[in-house]
């Protein structure tokens, strides 16, 4: 019953073309511009260079706000009276929730390959190959983080235009997140406690964790990335939560 | 032995439910009891707000009672949907826009693990002309019948249906009866919340009686209409003076209506008032009605209140 619900939910968005530009063309788009910027993209960064780093930022941007984007529509589906259609069936909600999620990873996943490709096809370089999986595993696994943050934001407002506020936000987070540029003094210690630092952080990890520390774009020690992306999981998996009793209870 | 033992379709006892948020209560359902044996066809009619939505909702499982108990078929309601013995036309929502038809049939279809009704379901309710469209692009009355076609999908005993017809016109009402009509045989129960009194009145064996969250009045649809006692008797008449002397017949008839020279009375014993009319006060043409439904049914909510 899984898969002909998955195999629709991929034809709904093909069908819909927008979602899927924004998902997978953006992010793309954003590495070609900044990650070709002849000045230095070509410096060398820890075990790769530049480019590789940018391209790590963009995927990783470009997979969590997919990830918000089809997650949310768990939450404003089931607030349009789907969810009730689908509790008049076999199907146990979790399962419809699973569905999403393994749609949400699918697109966030192509959206993060895109841009590795492109990154590979550009220049993008690493000394150890290891990384590239790596820092791709990373970014796919902590993409799932921002699922919640969706489905909370989802719940709370119950319609399509609060998604889109949500990924909108995302580009706030981003910013102060240390994902498009990197941040310095005051703003970068701020930027530890906002919910894209940890996430990006780990991702980039792999490429520059031997770099000494005090280093400039050194790497924070590595409990720092970890505990604010499990801090953030904990608060958006409350969020939902929360958010989900409360629509319910009002239904 | 299951055979011998007739087990309820549907069986509520005190059945209850209360919303409440910080600031004040609201007792949506008073406590219900209602048996629904297996193949009848039940109305629960009432005005919105008589809390129908809640009651199906609960019978449905969709919605926790703060009392009570219910039993479809003797199972409870989360058990008899997985085994897709009961089913629903939900009022609110219920379909994605983006959707197609078809798409909506089978994803559906297949969460019931019944992916060889497709077909069938689809034709049946007319939706295989328009299975490419999208849910979105759909009248109100398609809609209607893509959700009717959905909870056919698990072939179920008990059928329920929350105000079926809304926002229908009057030829998509008539046909979606007529498909309803055909799917009522082979001992199917089907219960159906409604605000038109019409659609009780042509299709409900029994009709239960609902307003303010309790029920007011249960029993045969005929029956129901025989509570309020007497008949409209019309006529016309030769002159306005015969039908002063008719009008002073007995006590209980009143002049409920006059057009021109035609006259309609309430009458509490209309047989005997008839043959008076036609032998003694030169009435002529004479019409003898039944109140309808609406009538009664706002004589009892009034006596409820």
């Amino acid at each position: 019953m899984m898969s002909t619900y998955i195999r629709v939910e991929f034809a709904r968005h093909f069908r819909d073309g927008y979602n899927l530009i924004f998902a997978l063309l953006l992010p793309a788009a954003m590495y070609i511009l900044f990650g070709n910027i002849p000045s230095y993209t070509e410096f060398e960064l820890g075990a790769g260079n530049v480019k590789f780093y940018l391209m790590i930022s963009m995927a990783a941007y470009g997979a969590a706000v997919s990830t918000v984007a089809i997650a949310g529509t768990v939450a404003t589906e089931t607030m349009q009276g789907w969810g009730r259609q689908i509790a008049l069936t076999k199907m146990p909600p979790a399962m419809f929730v699973s569905s999403k999620m393994i749609v949400a990873a699918t697109v966030a996943g192509a959206s993060a390959a895109v841009v590795f490709a492109l990154g590979a096809a550009t220049g993008a370089e690493v000394q150890e190959g290891w990384i590239w999986g790596a820092s791709y595993l990373i970014i796919l696994l902590g993409a799932m983080v921002f699922a919640c943050y969706g489905i909370g934001v989802g719940m709370v407002f119950k319609s399509e235009s609060a998604l889109g506020l949500a990924s909108g936000l995302m580009v706030f987070f981003a910013f102060f997140g240390n994902v498009f540029m990197p941040l310095e003094g005051g703003m970068l210690d701020a930027a530890r406690f906002t919910p894209m630092y940890g996430y990006v952080a780990l991702a980039r990890y792999p490429l520059l964790k031997d770099m000494p520390a005090g280093v400039e774009m050194a790497p924070d020690a590595l409990w720092i990335p970890t505990a604010n992306l499990v801090a953030w999981a904990l608060i958006f998996v409350l969020f939902a939560v929360l958010a989900t009793r409360k629509a319910k209870a009002r239904q | 032995m299951e055979t011998l033992i007739r087990t309820n379709a549907v069986s509520l006892s005190g059945l209850k439910k209360t919303f409440s948020t910080p600031r004040s209560k609201v007792e949506a359902v008073k406590g219900i009891d209602l048996q629904i044996q297996t193949g009848q066809i039940v109305a629960f009619l009432g005005p919105n707000g008589a809390g129908k939505t809640t009651t199906v909702d609960m019978i449905l499982g969709l919605t926790q009672p703060t009392g009570g108990s219910v039993e479809i078929l003797g199972l409870d309601p989360r058990q008899a949907i997985s085994a897709g013995r009961v089913s629903a036309v939900l009022q609110t929502g219920g379909l994605l826009r983006d959707m197609t038809v078809k798409e909506t049939v089978s994803v559906i279809a297949h969460m019931h693990e019944q992916a060889d009704r497709i077909g069938p379901v689809m034709e049946r309710t007319g939706l295989d002309k328009i299975a490419k469209r999208r849910v979105g692009k759909c009248s109100g009355g398609e809609q209607q019948r893509i959700k009717f076609a959905l909870a056919l999908l698990p072939d179920p005993d008990v059928l329920i249906l929350d105000e079926p017809t809304a926002g229908m016109d009057v030829m998509a009402r008539r046909d979606f009866w007529a498909t309803m009509r055909e799917e009522a045989t082979e001992g199917r129960t089907v219960i159906f919340a409604t605000h038109y009194l019409e659609e009780a009145q042509n299709f409900a064996e029994r009709t239960v009686l609902m307003s303010q969250g309790r029920i007011v009045a249960d029993g045969a649809t005929e029956e129901l209409r025989k509570l309020i006692s007497g008949r409209t008797v019309s006529a016309s008449f030769p002159s306005a003076e015969h039908a002063e002397r008719a009008g002073a017949f007995d006590n209980s008839v009143q002049v409920a209506e006059r057009n021109g020279l035609r006259f309609a009375f309430h009458s509490v014993d209309s047989d005997r008032f008839a043959a008076a009319l036609l032998a003694d006060y030169q009435g002529y043409d004479l019409e003898i009605s039944s109140p309808s439904l609406e009538e009664a049914f706002i004589q009892l909510t009034k006596d409820a209140s």
